[in-house]
Order: C-alpha cells, then sequence, then structure tokens
C-alpha cells in the first residue's frame, strides 16, 4: 500500500542543514493499522507530511497503492490525494462557517462527483460515525470530540485507500478519545488502512504495529509492543515489517 | 465546479463583508474617477456622424479681397461666396449656416412672455447633410418663405410638446409656421459649427430658411470679419462680410474632386477680376480632419485622464495589499484544500472567479460614482453638460476595466498563496 525507500528530507537555512528524515524506509500493508510515535522535532510529522503527499522530499523512492509519487505534477499529486488519502488533523480542521454536511462535502467537490452521489457519500460517512443526525449542525455546536468524528466522516467520505491521522485524539478528553480511537479500530476492522502519529502509549499499543521515529530514522528503541499482536521492539524491522 | 466557486465566492464576502467593501469602494473609486474622464475624452474625440463623416466635407476658401488675410483660407466665407457654392449644384447636399439667437412666442399664446433660443440660419440642404431627426413634418423646402423647424427642446417649452406641424411661432416681430419638429437631437462635437468653442454646444432650437434670416436681419451669433462697413445683415449680401459657414456633402472622391476645381476656377476667375490678391487655397477638410484641426479637446483633458489612470494604479495596490491580508488570514482553509484534494490551478480558478465577481460589483459602484463625477462636474462647470455622457462604449469599457484591475489585484496574493507549502499553511 505504501511503500518508501531510503527517503530524506533536509530543511536548510542560511547556517543549519537539518535531516527532517534520514534514509527512512517503511513498507505498510493493506488493512494494517501503523501507530508512529517519537518524541517533539523527531521527524514524525515530516513523515507523515511527505505520505500524505503535503511536503516533497529530497531524496529516495515513494510508491502510495503502486503509484511512483516521483516526477508527478501538482495536478497529479492532488488527484492522488484526493482519491487515495485520507487525513485527520488532530485540531480536526474543519471550516467552522460551514455546516457538517458541507465540511465533509469539501475533498468530494474536487472529485467531480454529481450532486447526487456526493450526497449518498456524505450520508454514509455521517453515518458510520454516528453523526447523521448533525449534517446541518455547524462545527461550533458539536463537542471536540464530535467535531474529529466529522473529520473521520471528511476523510472516509472518498473511500481512501489510506488514513492519515495526526494526533487525532490529541484534543480530546479521554472518554472522547476513547470513542474516535473505537471508530478508527472499527474502520480497520473493516479493512481500513490507518497510520496515526501518537504520543500515546496506550494507543500505540492498541494498534497491530507501531514503529518509532527518533533524530529522522526509525528506531528500535522502546517501540510499544502491541497488545494483542505481540510483537518485540527487535521485529519491527523498517523494511520487512512483522506483525 | 463554477457553481461550486461562485458559492465560496460569496461565501467569502459573507465571512468578511468589511474588507471586501472596502476593496470594491477602493476600485470602483480609481474606476469611477477614469470612467468619468474617460466619457469626456471619449465625448470629445468621438465621430458625431461616423455612417458619413467622411463624406461631409467643411469648406474653407482664401478670397480675402486685400493682401492682409486673418487667415489662409479663412473658415467663413462671404454671402457671395458662399451663394456661389450653394448654386453649384454639383454635390448630394450642401448647407450653408451662420449661428444667431433671439426671442420666440407661441402666436396662440395669450401670455406675451418670450423664451430665448439658439437659432441655426441655414439653408434647406442643411438637414439632409446633417440627417437631422424629424419627430413630425420635414424640413422647409427653398432658401426664402416664412417656415421653420423647431428643436424639440423648444417645442417643448414653446408649444408643450407634441406634433406642432402647423403652428405658428413670433420672432422678432414676424410669424413663422413651424413646418417640421425634430426629435431629441444630440451630436457631439456639434461638428457643423466647431469652431468659436461652441464643439460641445447643443443643438439648435430653431432653425430659419438661410435668405428669410439674412432679411429679417437676425443678428450673427459667431465670428464675423469685414472689410466693409455695413448696418443691417441684409447688407452683407453685396459687401465684404465673412460669416458663413459652408458644408458640402459628396457621393464619392471623384466629386469631391469636382468640386475642389469647381472652387478653385472659381478662386482663381475673382482673382484675375481683381476681387482678392491672394492665393488659390480652397481646402475641403472632412468632418475628424475639420475636427482635428481645429483642436476641440482641451489637452487638460487628457492629463486629467493621465492623472485619474495613476490613480487607479494606487488604488489597484491598495486593493492588492488588502486582498493580500485576506488571503493570509485564509492560509489555513487554503491549505486544507489542497490537503483534500484541490490543486493549485483549482484554487486559482476559484480565486478568479471570486475576483470577477468582486470586478462586478467594483464595476457598478465604479461606474456609479463616474456619473456621480460627472454630475458634480457639472455642477462646478457648467459648460461640460453636453460633454458628461456615459454612453454605452463607456460603459462597456469601465466594466472591462474594472474586471481587469480586480484580476490584477487578487492576482499577486492569489499566485503568492499558491507558492506557499501545503504543509506550512496547515500549520
Amino acid at each position: 500500500m505504501l511503500s518508501m525507500n531510503n527517503i530524506s528530507r533536509i530543511y536548510q537555512s542560511d547556517t543549519i542543514k537539518t535531516h527532517a528524515l534520514r534514509d527512512f524506509s517503511l513498507d505498510v500493508k493493506q488493512g494494517e493499522f501503523v501507530a508512529v510515535t517519537g518524541p517533539s522535532g523527531s521527524g514524525k510529522s515530516t513523515f507523515l507530511n511527505i505520505a500524505g503527499l503535503l511536503d516533497p522530499f529530497d531524496q529516495g523512492e515513494y510508491q502510495l497503492d503502486g503509484v511512483n509519487i516521483q516526477g508527478l505534477n501538482d495536478n497529479q499529486l492532488s488527484r492522488l490525494r484526493n482519491e487515495k488519502i485520507g487525513f485527520i488533523f488532530q485540531s480536526y480542521n474543519l471550516i467552522p462557517d460551514y455546516t457538517i454536511f458541507d465540511n465533509v462535502d469539501m475533498p468530494l467537490r474536487y472529485r467531480g462527483f454529481s450532486s447526487k452521489e456526493r450526497k449518498y457519500r456524505i450520508e454514509q460517512a455521517l453515518e458510520k460515525v454516528g453523526l447523521a443526525a448533525r449534517a446541518n449542525y455547524l462545527p461550533s455546536q458539536l463537542s471536540g470530540g464530535q467535531q474529529q468524528r466529522v473529520a473521520i466522516a471528511r476523510a472516509l467520505a472518498g473511500e481512501p485507500k489510506i488514513l492519515l491521522a495526526d494526533e487525532p485524539t490529541g484534543n480530546l478528553d479521554s472518554l472522547m478519545a476513547r470513542q474516535v480511537m473505537e471508530i478508527l479500530h472499527q474502520l480497520n476492522q473493516e479493512g481500513a488502512t490507518i497510520i496515526m502519529v501518537t504520543h500515546d502509549p496506550d494507543q500505540a499499543r492498541a494498534v497491530n504495529r507501531n514503529i518509532q521515529i527518533i533524530d529522522g530514522e526509525i528506531s528500535d528503541f522502546g517501540v510499544y509492543a502491541p497488545q494483542q499482536n505481540i510483537a518485540t521492539a527487535a521485529s519491527v524491522e523498517v523494511d520487512n515489517a512483522t506483525v | 465546479m463554477l457553481r461550486y466557486n461562485f458559492r465560496l465566492a460569496f461565501e467569502n464576502f459573507r465571512r468578511t463583508p468589511q474588507l471586501y467593501a472596502l476593496v470594491a469602494f477602493t476600485l470602483a473609486l480609481g474606476i469611477g474617477l477614469l470612467s468619468a474622464n474617460l466619457a469626456l475624452v471619449h465625448t470629445m474625440t468621438s465621430d458625431p456622424i461616423p455612417h458619413k463623416s467622411d463624406k461631409l466635407f467643411h469648406v474653407s476658401m482664401n478670397t480675402w479681397p486685400n493682401e492682409d488675410p486673418h487667415e489662409q483660407p479663412f473658415y467663413i466665407l462671404s454671402y457671395r461666396d458662399a451663394d456661389h457654392i450653394l448654386n453649384a449644384d454639383m454635390v448630394k447636399n450642401t448647407a450653408v449656416i451662420y449661428a444667431s439667437g433671439g426671442y420666440i412666442r407661441d402666436l396662440q399664446s395669450t401670455e406675451a412672455s418670450r423664451i430665448n433660443v439658439q437659432i441655426r440660419a441655414a439653408s434647406d440642404g442643411f438637414f439632409n447633410l446633417t440627417d437631422a431627426p424629424f419627430a413630425y413634418g420635414q424640413a422647409y423646402q427653398g432658401n426664402s418663405g416664412y417656415e421653420v423647424v423647431i428643436g424639440d427642446s423648444a417645442n417643448k417649452r414653446v408649444f408643450g410638446g407634441g406634433n406642432s406641424v402647423g403652428k405658428t411661432l413670433e420672432l422678432n416681430g414676424a410669424n413663422y409656421t413651424v413646418v417640421g419638429v425634430l426629435k431629441p437631437w444630440y451630436l457631439r462635437p456639434l461638428f457643423y459649427h466647431a469652431t468659436e468653442q461652441a464643439a460641445f454646444n447643443n443643438t439648435d432650437d430653431l432653425f430659419v430658411p438661410l435668405e428669410t434670416a439674412i432679411d429679417e436681419n437676425l443678428p450673427i451669433y459667431a465670428r464675423s470679419s469685414s472689410t466693409d462697413s455695413w448696418q443691417q445683415i441684409s447688407d452683407t449680401r453685396t459687401k465684404n462680410v465673412y460669416y458663413l459657414q459652408a458644408w458640402v456633402e459628396v457621393e464619392n472622391q471623384q466629386q469631391k474632386k469636382e468640386f475642389q476645381n469647381y472652387l478653385d476656377a472659381y478662386s482663381q476667375n475673382l482673382k484675375d477680376n481683381g476681387e482678392h490678391p491672394n492665393k488659390i487655397i480652397n481646402q475641403l477638410d472632412d468632418v475628424n480632419a475639420w475636427l482635428a484641426h481645429l483642436n476641440i479637446v482641451d489637452s487638460k483633458v487628457y492629463a486629467f485622464a493621465l492623472v485619474s489612470f495613476l490613480f487607479l494604479t494606487v488604488c489597484v495596490f491598495n486593493a492588492s495589499s488588502l486582498l493580500l491580508s485576506r488571503q493570509h488570514s485564509a492560509l489555513f482553509e487554503h491549505g486544507l484544500r489542497r490537503a483534500i484534494g484541490a490543486s493549485r490551478m483549482h484554487l486559482l480558478q476559484q480565486g478568479l472567479v471570486e475576483s470577477c465577481v468582486l470586478g462586478v460589483i467594483s464595476a457598478i459602484m465604479g461606474l456609479l460614482l463616474a456619473w456621480c463625477f460627472l454630475q458634480l462636474s457639472v455642477t462646478f462647470l457648467p459648460q461640460l453638460q453636453n460633454l458628461a455622457v456615459l454612453d454605452y462604449e463607456i460603459l462597456i469599457l469601465s466594466f472591462i476595466l474594472a474586471i481587469v484591475v480586480t484580476n490584477l489585484s487578487c492576482l499577486y496574493s492569489l499566485i503568492r498563496t499558491n507558492k506557499q507549502s501545503i504543509s506550512a499553511e496547515l500549520k
């Protein structure tokens, strides 16, 4: 599903060269739920941005669902983002003036669906996160957990190949966080591939695979062992991940 | 997608109405001022009779009776020369005219009050030559007789409007029968009398047969010049008094050439007979050449137009700066849209649709302001009354201008926003 080989990303200022990612390699298979952990500034966000085609990389090779993204132009990248990736952000990133319906509608607008098809997909996505009855609400009329569920619905509506979640429960209390995680696990059980950046060890343990990034590289030190599918830290190989 | 882009544009206006109102007003101010000035320039430089301006020729002759002529050739003619032109019978239409004025009243009216009118003493060919638009009746036949054609404004003031053919009016003690009533008639510039700074006057109120006007001693309200002393207008028939202007309408270049030869032969004959000692210079200028020769456009108007253009440029920069701040505050949404699948082209199209809608709003506001500026100009400078016109050509031009400058204002902020990386916008 997702295959990165020796990806490097360097941020360069006048005097400082920072390796945000260094020879980073990772394979994620269809249906995996991968948790990415690591300290602040370790390169988690850079990884997620590159994985989500939001940022370019300097070296290496990246294939998403069999498509080599090297050399693709802006239109092609946008189309890939739209069709294959669903984003779930820490701060939900909903447009406050739009209704829940319109927020979920946003990615579908760039897909060229008919209004009937869009309506069906929006209703299905909202149904899946339990918010079908709130379609005409504004985000400000919902709780944080509900807003994040709207963001999940927005990510799901386009039926993407992979969901990228950047600390999806970072702004939520524990109860709401549990509800959101339940939805993500449910989606994964239904076959969704999910990569989730998190700081929460419990959440990392709860998924079937987790990796830790330190200084732009995958580290096998301190990786949280999955609760159900036991794997040692040493077994989390970069190129040949086993779950 | 286009409908969605329109919807997003109106959503954006609704979100920050004050900012967009300020942008629209800033641009409208510049567009309004430039449009008002362009309206003046356009009126001054337009062709007043485009379908035949290349067939109408003003006649200037060089028959001043001594060696000290005012101008060579002279644009006003003596009765003798004008009469010769009238009798030439070799062109399609001929108009010999002079400007006059007087007070008229409806003969049937019980009121003794008279109204002041601008009179044109004109030979009968004048109406066909100028394509004067008749609402009722027709032109008078011949150059004598007590029949007149009345203009729309004077008809309303004297007779209360309507079909006044057959009614009688009194002018300087003589009675005239109305044989024709004109529709509202706008000639900008007033090509048939563009001299003596009258190029932007209204068309005349009353048209009197040339010979009758001379017989009735209707005064000359234009330049006249003479080498002989004279008491009454009727004296001018036999004296060297220059005050008549002549226009001819030819059907083709050949006819013009023949007429030119006719004038030259006539002048030469006069010279041979000792009537004048000057070079044979008879000039035929078509309408646009004649107006250009008279230099009727005040150079100050061009200067104002240039200043207005510079002002509009400043407005564009200001609007651009306002829109940049708006785009800056919308970076998050821009980034979000990019993240979920909008391409740069999608967002550029969205921005251009928004700027086109803004352009239409600015255009409407700008044209309203232009109209206000013109009204204000007329209040302070009444001589602009006949020039301050927003015709359809200026309306279309201003509209296009508004769309273009609004897009220009938006373009910088759109390009700049589109250059940001998506992750930076989402932070």
